[in-house]
């Protein structure tokens, strides 16, 4: 994908960077939902004053109301604050998950491009015995060794994502040191650090940005799916796929147990996808 | 998926207001129904499809470790020497009468005539020796059943149809521990196959046949042509009526309900609560709800360790603990809430409801006497630096969800009190790891047994030191000589009244020391498709016998 992209940059015309500039609609709902969940994240209290933990079963499994935005849950806890207290587990799993998998990604991918042959060979084959496994059964796989919790979680979720970063680092890489202005530089005689850290690096990283913020949706998504299988967060946390679980007895009877932390993660991917589209499409376009 | 379900089972409704007109949940009394509305005669026929929520056993032999998953099945293929009846009566099932010796130190049965099992092989004392042998030997693994028959020493054929059991002390016990499935009767020439090849398919006295095991999906059993042992209180005599039953393994909650629904399945088991309120507003199904014997389901607080080998602690850990309005809306009214060690089928449970008011100012006095004065910043009790934690671990085998929630009402509503209650969800084999580790303070455990003779294996202090498999039974580590004596004598007696009274004794000393938190009954809810006629729980250990089960037409 890289490798295609980064070609297709070269002939671009005015009127395709200013469409591809201009913020859709799409994207600034997007913008205004992750905004949201920051604010979540960051305040939650300040968005939702009620304690999620609090229980009152006199009034479990109301269904949603002006009082109780987003319903009460089984034990009568607050389905709302439990959402946006969840906001930022699910959002710190996230984007820790990412930046230890583009981290160790990145280190892995340049260590490939850059170290030679029997480096590149080694780092490949590696690679290769990584992506043989699925992310999520490697993600299972160390939760296993380590047991479940929310550290694990996003060791594991960040780990399992690591190989594909990798990869697409390298690919950018190898492209980069043979683009026309690289070549151009080596003509020109610039030094072999100074190369690499004025051309190849910058052009290789920049497009990282974009799919930094693709794979926070995924890894939440992925957490969430760690979380519903028990193995995630512990209870009686408040956390988006243990939501999701927890609902999922209660479906037939009480829909928003499950409905509201689920629209939540589907968002919030969303949202990450359709940002970290437009930031690819832009740095595309430059 | 439910909405969609509507209209088959809208269109059977119009077909058959007849048929539904006897469509009423039944009570807890598991007895046989017939018919309604005059088309009750019994139709001969036709495959039963059961959907079990429960675990898919290893080994088909309940004799081999002894697990309620596998009396559920086994009880369709395998029979029992007595049996009980509604009232808690022992009956006669695969033994005809019998007599207990003057010193009450030997039992002497005299068996059924022209019983043969599956295989040609006869029914008689050698078989029934054979079997106590079984069971007792290590080899076997049995865990149930090994201690169903501690006392026995030894059983001797004294012809075809006599056998003696020699007991080590009296058992006042013995006949309700015979009544289990995990003493059922086997083919010995079935047993000589060795414990791989028994345990595909064992070989019984049963209306049914073990087939066919596709392990992960189904068991297929077939009728036995040649039967003729129903216990005493069945409602025919000679083969079942069903031809062939699948048992099918659907762990999935929802995806059974679904499956009963749209009539891919006849029978499900381990109804669910929230299941149960969506079936009672669906018509042309009905409930069958059968509580398990035994213990009833109650919290067991550890008095082995710190904290709670402080009665104070315990009290105040059970008064605060509030659990009624959570019965009350999780299993939405399906529950009813227990104040007895014992399971409500027992006739000599007994209960003591003013133990176990909800009093959060009498917690937090009673630890304050304790010692636990000082709080931290999070708002739990703290003594010489020390957070006043309990650990909890949860098996996610053994509980429902609507429990893991009621959990977590406790864990919310005894830390008003200061307590730090850390529930952690584990798979059964690290949960028997924690246990067998003594690293637990609160535990759920219920144990299903015919009789209140259970209460021996919970509470006498021998049930601390685990057995050489590692489990152990007493987990809340009561130990109190006077108690150990009482059990002692109850299972001794012959005298009906003094072993009530020994009971009801016994229980009182376990309630009264705080040692538990009884919730309700082991739930055990089973739902019927309309055309299920017949289907009763054996009130030994309340599993399904589809001996007398026929289905109607439409």
């Amino acid at each position: 994908m890289s490798a295609l992209d980064v070609r297709a940059a070269a002939p671009t015309g005015a009127v395709r960077v200013r469409r591809a500039a201009r913020a859709g609609a799409g994207e600034w709902l997007a913008l205004a939902f992750l905004a949201f969940v920051v604010l979540a994240a960051v305040a939650a209290g300040l968005l939702a004053p009620a304690d999620p933990l609090a229980i009152d079963p006199a009034n479990a499994f109301d269904p949603p109301s002006l009082a109780q935005l987003f319903g009460t849950d089984e034990s009568g806890r607050s389905i709302f604050a439990r959402v946006v207290h969840g906001a930022g587990t699910s959002l710190l799993i996230g984007v820790a998950a990412t930046a230890l998998g583009l981290g160790l990604g990145t280190a892995l991918g340049v260590l490939a491009g850059l170290g030679g042959r029997f480096v590149d060979f080694g780092v490949n084959r590696l690679l290769e015995v990584l992506f043989a496994l699925p992310g999520l059964l490697l993600a299972l796989f160390l939760i296993v060794i380590v047991g479940p919790g929310t550290l694990t979680t996003t060791l594991a979720v960040g780990l399992s994502t690591a190989p594909g970063y990798a990869r697409i680092v390298r690919a950018q890489l190898l492209t980069v040191r043979a683009a026309p202005y690289t070549e151009a530089a080596t003509v020109l005689g610039v030094g072999w650090w100074r190369k690499l850290r004025r051309h190849i690096l910058p052009n290789t990283l920049a497009p990282l940005l974009a799919l930094g913020t693709l794979g926070v949706g995924q890894a939440i998504v992925w957490a969430s799916a760690l979380s519903y299988l028990g193995l995630g967060a512990v209870p009686p946390s408040p956390e988006w796929g243990a939501m999701l679980a927890a609902g999922r007895t209660y479906l037939s009877t009480a829909w928003w147990m499950s409905v509201f932390p689920g629209l939540f993660i589907v968002l919030t991917a969303v949202s990450g996808t359709v940002l970290g589209r437009g930031f690819q499409r832009r740095t595309r376009s430059r | 998926m439910p909405r969609t379900s509507r209209l088959p089972l809208l269109s059977s409704a119009l077909l058959g207001a007849l048929v539904l007109a006897g469509c009423t949940p039944s009570g807890g009394d598991g007895g046989a129904r017939g018919g309604p509305g005059g088309t009750g005669e019994p139709v001969a026929g036709g495959t039963l499809v059961y959907a079990s929520g429960d675990a898919e056993p290893t080994c088909l032999d309940p004799h081999v470790g002894g697990n309620y998953p596998q009396a559920l099945v086994s009880g369709q293929y395998l029979e029992s020497l007595v049996s009980r009846d509604s009232d808690g009566q022992i009956i006669p099932w695969l033994a005809a009468e019998w007599t207990e010796a003057a010193d009450g130190l030997s039992w002497t049965f005299i068996l059924r005539e022209d019983v043969t099992f599956t295989d040609g092989t006869p029914f008689d004392a050698a078989a029934v020796a054979a079997n106590v042998e079984h069971v007792k030997d290590p080899e076997t693994g049995s865990s149930t059943g090994y201690l169903a028959m501690g006392k026995v020493t030894a059983v001797e054929a004294v012809d075809a149809r006599t056998v003696t059991f020699r007991l080590s002390e009296p058992d006042s016990a013995l006949l309700e521990s015979l009544s289990q499935p995990w003493v059922a009767m086997q083919s010995p020439a079935g047993i000589a196959r060795g414990i791989d090849e028994n345990c595909e398919a064992p070989i019984g006295t049963g209306p049914f046949v073990v087939d066919e095991w596709v392990k992960q999906d189904s068991i297929t059993l077939l009728r036995n042509e040649e039967y003729a042992s129903p216990p005493a209180d069945a409602a025919h005599t000679g083969p079942a009526y069903l031809e062939s039953i699948v048992w099918r393994f659907i762990p999935e909650s929802a995806t059974r309900y679904a499956a009963l629904q749209s009539g891919e399945v006849d029978v499900i088991d381990n109804a669910q609560p929230d299941t149960l309120v969506a079936a009672a507003g669906e018509d042309g199904l009905t409930e069958l709800n059968a509580p398990r014997p035994g213990s009833s389901n109650r919290l067991e607080l550890n008095s082995g360790k710190a904290p709670f080998d402080d009665e104070r602690v315990r009290e105040a850990f059970i008064r605060s603990a509030s659990v009624d309005a959570g019965i009350e809306t999780l299993f939405f009214g399906t529950a009813e809430r227990s104040y007895s060690p014992l399971s409500s089928v027992e006739a000599l449970a007994h209960a003591e409801p003013d133990l176990f008011g909800y009093d959060l100012d009498a917690a937090q006095e009673l630890l304050d006497d304790a010692g636990w004065t000082q709080r931290d910043a999070e708002g739990y009790r703290v003594k010489d630096g020390q957070r006043l934690t309990l650990e909890f671990p949860v098996s996610t085998n053994q509980s429902i969800p609507a429990e893991q929630s009621l959990f977590e009402q406790i864990q919310a509503s005894t830390k008003e009190a200061g307590f730090e209650v850390r529930l952690s969800l584990l798979d059964l084999s690290s949960w028997y790891a924690v246990l067998a580790a003594n690293e637990y303070d609160v535990v759920s455990a219920p144990y299903t047994k015919v009789g209140p003779d259970v209460l021996r294996i919970l509470y006498s202090s021998s049930g601390i030191t685990p057995a050489p498999s590692g489990y152990f039974a007493n987990h809340a580590q009561v130990s109190i000589p006077r108690l150990d004596e009482l059990l002692t004598l109850a299972s001794q007696t012959s005298d009906p009244d003094a072993r009530a009274d020994y009971y009801e004794e016994a229980q009182t000393i376990v309630l009264e020391g705080f040692y538990i938190l009884p919730l309700y009954d082991q739930q055990n809810h089973y739902l019927l498709r309309d055309g299920v006629r017949g289907l009763r729980a054996l009130p030994t250990v309340s599993t399904p016998t589809l001996y007398d089960t026929w289905l109607a037409e439409g």
